[in-house]
């Protein structure tokens, strides 16, 4: 497929354009007035993330197939909701970063631009159309995380946290970018529609090839979503990041990730009924990503039981919940894996959020058990708390309960191969209750620890906890609106691509 | 109006909760004392569980007790992308458990009055879970059903873990893990109920109304393995909950530890739940199977009454006698209901109904005496009687309604569900029925023992001999499920009434279908 109009369609990419500049003129601000941009720069952050907001609902109505810059972003709705998703937590980060950022005394300014360019990588990557693109989208927001990863400088956990982040990371990006490269090599485009067209047609050159290269596209985004086997980075680098890190780190990377994840596989390589080895690849990709989520579940849960450390848990929970997520990747829809992103990341941020307020300077105190009877001390932390581990433990009325149910029924629906994985998964739920209980254990019943002291509270810190809780509580019980929004599908998006 | 009243009586205690939630942070934000508004938590509960007693008793006028289907109901669409609505109502089975648990809250409240810590916060509890027990019993789509189900999980894990006895952390995280792996089995069991009717009728819901339908008209036809799959699904849930021999392990646990107010609740109406379960999901739903079923199902339930009788008779404690207790009497309500008579099936909806007044009612005398010495041991006891007459007589009267004396409410529910399994047409059934008359000996032996044990005879232990009187709370929270055992005894058709038609429509669905499960 060729593209002879390059389309430079400049108001598709305005979400890029806007973080990008934001996070430039974030820099600008801290060079020139340090004092200012502790205060100016949450705020410009803030502002320029509502933009990104805004600009991203203005294209909705343009939502369709076309693709711009020679095949490179793609403004359909998998792109646009995703987006929404990425900077919605962005926007929650940013809240919290604040009092992050004035508790430990560290330097804002880089902060905020770190985030913004993490922020405008993600963008990118749920807007990708080409895997050059996805690369690019990837590596953006990876340097940026991981240099946040070691923000606490002084700090040594932080710093191996980081570096484990970094290496691991490129490692993993190695291999992503090996697996494009043989399926370039095999199919002779990078554009992800171009390949399934290829795929479609049956004009694989070098059909051997482009297993390996799918394999290893499939080993690099595992690393990237943390799924087991490829998983193992994920509990060190969440533990020794700080607070606020590890949950961006688990939040808004992921949801990227899972956006170019679904382009590539779910759209790209989504060919049950391609001739040859289009559909052998079909069930290669279904059948490994199957096993992955089994181990990632189970594994996940298990490991947690016999955590003692608050970010170490959320760390395998997060495993077990990427395990969820791959169930409704496997139905090749993007809704249920839409869904799922959304109710894991707003009870994940919230989650750590409480956990960063309580953990104090330098994370001191991150052991579940420094909770101890804490649920009265502070009940406007406490019982967040409570409600965001019931919502990831899946109790309704909570979000958590809302996204499980709705993976498990369309994977139920979507093909009876996938059944036996929601039997799996319930039974992990049921195992996964048992941890996620254990906190609210500790809190609630057990006599208090002498020497608590209450948390501050900024008002922007108490901001984000509100909208995570809200948030958690209203697409747990009125999940239809934004269902309504995934249900939406680029009109006619497989026979544009036919005719051409 | 009168088409929203189960709405109101849902939410209401909700509504309060947040009040409550409401008035504590306005209250000390004014620089009040936790200790000076402390009663005003305890009288806003108590007067929101009244009103929603009120409001409940204006299902009872709406009621047209000549119906077999829902009445009152409510259908609003509220998740359409999922096929989920909000579809509330009564029919005769679950107007009596709504009443029940209105009936059962206000005594609750008044059983946690002595509480001086954590008040707002208890009583915030006690109100969700009412809403989440109402909504249990007035839902009319699956997915709402399984919400409100999970939803009664919560608080009544706080309730057990925060004013429990020593042993609560165990106990409140064994009676959630116990109730989840059951209900999510049944969510599978939903879902897969729920793609099934889309495949056969093209609609994409959960209502279980329709649903129940579909199957009954033929146009939704389930095969016969994947029926036995989803039933057990659905039984697990609701066997755990009510709880069937063997099933039953967390509930002694959970009673022992859980405060006076939140074991009246649990055995008055949660168990409750799993009974309803079986009546309004396992039987309409899979009728072919419940009938194939259902020998094992009676002799699982027998088995639960001789043994719960037997392990009764040999406890020290007072409150973990009354939850052995327990696991004998649900195991007459869960044989009356699978003997699929008209009787048995009466029997057991009113005997659920009794359990729930007369155990609630016998766990507020113990709660009362432990007040008092902070122990529940039977041995520490003795002679009770000479200090508190007037508690010894709603005690006896209680012990007496529990263990089935004529007059008194147990007689009627277990006489019916003795008598309908008698002429049940399910094989075994006259030996499940002799076996369960045994239980019924059983129980007079351990509940009479008791009583002896505690009230009667010599006072000796020294502490026992300045037992208070009872004081007007008590009085007032012991009263109204004593007069209630006494009026559902004398007239029971004034309740049977309501309820026959709908139990009959169920028992009708089983018998169409019987015929079919015996080839």
């Amino acid at each position: 497929m060729q593209f002879s109009n390059l389309n430079l369609d400049y108001f598709s990419i305005l979400p890029e354009i806007i973080t990008a500049l934001a996070g430039v003129i974030l820099m600008l601000i801290d060079a020139f007035s340090k004092k200012a941009g502790r205060k100016l720069s949450p705020m410009f952050s803030l502002f320029a993330l509502v933009a990104t907001l805004a600009s991203i609902i203005a294209l909705w109505p343009r939502a369709s197939y076309t693709a711009s810059f020679a095949g490179m972003i793609v403004n359909d709705h998998l792109r646009l909701y995703f987006a929404l998703v990425i900077v919605a937590c962005g926007i929650i980060a940013t809240l919290l970063a604040s009092q992050f950022l004035d508790d430990e005394a560290l330097p804002p300014g880089e902060f905020y631009a770190l985030m913004m360019f993490a922020t405008t990588g993600m963008l990118m990557m749920a807007s990708a159309g080409d895997l050059v693109m996805v690369f690019l989208g990837l590596e953006t927001s990876s340097i940026a995380t991981y240099v946040m990863a070691g923000y606490r400088r002084t700090d040594l956990r932080a710093n191996e946290s980081s570096l484990k982040y970094f290496l691991l990371g490129s490692f993993s990006a190695a291999f992503l970018l090996y697996g494009m490269a043989l399926t370039y090599g095999a199919t002779g485009t990078t554009n992800i529609e171009g390949i399934r067209q290829i795929l479609i047609a049956g004009k694989v050159i070098y059909p051997q090839m482009l297993l390996v290269g799918v394999a290893m596209m499939l080993v690099g985004f595992g690393f990237k979503i943390a799924t087991a086997p490829f998983h193992l980075w994920t509990p060190d680098v969440y533990e020794g990041a700080p607070t606020l890190v590890t949950a961006i780190l688990a939040t808004g990377p992921k949801v990227a990730v899972f956006a170019a994840f679904l382009r590539v596989f779910a759209e790209g390589l989504g060919t049950p009924t391609a001739p040859a080895v289009g559909a052998q690849i079909y069930d290669n990709w279904i059948n490994a990503l199957a096993v992955m989520a089994a181990i990632g579940m189970t594994f996940g849960n298990i490991v947690a039981l016999a955590q003692r450390n608050m970010k170490r848990m959320l760390a395998y929970s997060s495993i077990a919940h990427g395990g969820y997520t791959l169930i409704g990747f496997l139905t090749t829809e993007y809704a249920p894996v839409g869904f799922y992103m959304l109710t894991y990341a707003l009870m994940s941020l919230g989650a750590f959020a409480i956990v960063q307020m309580l953990a104090r300077e330098g994370d001191a105190k991150t052991e579940i058990s420094d909770y101890a009877g804490i649920g009265f001390e502070v009940p406007n932390l406490s019982f967040p708390l409570a409600i965001f581990m019931l919502s990831m433990a899946g109790i309704p009325p909570m979000a958590g309960f809302m996204g499980k149910f709705y993976v498990f029924k369309s994977a139920w629906v979507s093909s009876p191969n996938l059944r036996w994985l929601v039997i799996v998964a319930i039974i992990n739920s049921i195992i996964s209750v048992y941890y996620y209980l254990y906190p609210i254990v500790v809190m609630f019943f057990r006599p208090p620890v002498s020497d608590f002291t209450k948390p501050r509270l900024s008002p922007m810190s108490q901001l984000a906890l509100a909208i995570t809780i809200i948030g958690t509580l209203y697409f747990g019980l009125f999940p239809n609106g934004a269902l309504k929004v995934l249900q939406q599908k680029t009109p006619g998006a497989q026979q544009v691509a036919v005719q051409k | 109006m009168s088409s929203s009243i189960i709405t109101i009586t849902t939410f209401f205690p909700t509504v309060g909760a947040i009040v409550i939630m409401l008035y504590s942070i306005i209250q000390l934000r004014r620089g009040k004392s936790r200790e000076e508004i402390r009663p005003h938590y305890r009288w806003i509960a108590f007067i929101v569980s009244m009103i929603t007693f009120v409001f409940s008793l204006g299902l009872l006028l709406g009621f047209d007790s000549s119906k077999s289907e829902a009445q009152l109901v409510t259908k609003l669409s509220w998740i359409q992308e999922l096929g989920v609505y909000y579809h509330v109502g009564v029919d005769g089975i679950s107007l009596w458990l709504v009443l029940l648990t209105t009936f059962m809250v206000p005594g609750a409240v008044m059983a946690s009055w002595t509480f001086l810590k954590r008040v707002h916060e208890l009583m915030i509890f006690i109100l969700i879970l009412e809403t989440g027990m109402i909504g249990v019993f007035v839902s009319l789509d699956l997915f709402l059903f399984y919400l409100f189900w999970e939803i009664v999980l919560i608080p009544m894990y706080f309730l057990i873990g925060i004013y429990g006895g020593e042993n609560r952390i165990y106990a409140a995280i064994k009676f959630v893990v116990y109730t989840v792996v059951g209900s999510l089995l049944m969510l599978v069991a939903i879902i897969a109920l729920y793609y099934l009717n889309t495949q056969a009728t093209g609609v994409t819901t959960f209502d279980l109304v329709e649903i129940t339908n579909n199957i009954a008209s033929g146009k939704l036809v389930i095969a016969r393995n994947f029926q036995w799959w989803m039933w057990l699904a659905f039984a697990l849930a609701f066997f755990i909950k009510v709880p069937l021999w063997p099933f039953h392990t967390w509930l002694p646990d959970a009673h022992t530890e859980a405060p006076t107010g939140a074991s009246v609740l649990l055995a008055g109406v949660l168990l409750k739940m799993g009974t309803y379960g079986l009546m309004r999901f396992n039987l309409p739903l899979f009728p072919e199977v419940s009938y194939q079923a259902a020998p094992w199902v009676m002799l699982l339930a027998v088995i639960g009454i001789v043994y719960g009788a037997l392990v009764a008779m040999v406890q020290p404690d007072m409150k973990k006698l009354v939850a052995y207790s327990s696991v004998s009497h649900l195991g007459f309500i869960v044989l009356g209901i699978f003997a699929f008579t008209s009787q048995s099936m009466q029997g057991a909806l009113y005997q659920m109904l009794n359990h729930g007044i007369s155990t609630g009612a016998l766990f507020l005398c113990v709660g009362i005496l432990y007040d008092r010495r902070h122990t529940r041991d039977i041995d520490e006891f003795g002679g009770v009687a000479q200090r508190m007459p007037r508690y010894s007589t709603m005690f006896l009267i209680t012990a007496m309604s529990s263990l089935g004396l004529p007059l008194l409410n147990g007689f009627v529910g277990e006489f019916l569900i003795l008598l309908g399994t008698f002429s049940s047409t399910v094989p075994g059934a006259k030996w499940f029925s002799v076996i369960g008359g045994i239980g019924v000996v059983l129980s007079a032996v351990y509940l009479l023992w008791m009583i002896q044990r505690v009230l009667f005879g010599r006072i000796t232990k020294h502490e026992n001999e300045e037992l208070d009187h009872l004081s007007i709370r008590e009085r007032f929270s012991l009263l109204p499920p004593v007069a209630m055992a006494v009026l559902m005894g004398v007239t029971p058709m004034l309740f049977l009434k309501a309820s026959f038609n709908s139990v009959d429509s169920v028992r009708a669905i089983v018998e169409s279908q019987s015929s079919r499960a015996a080839k």
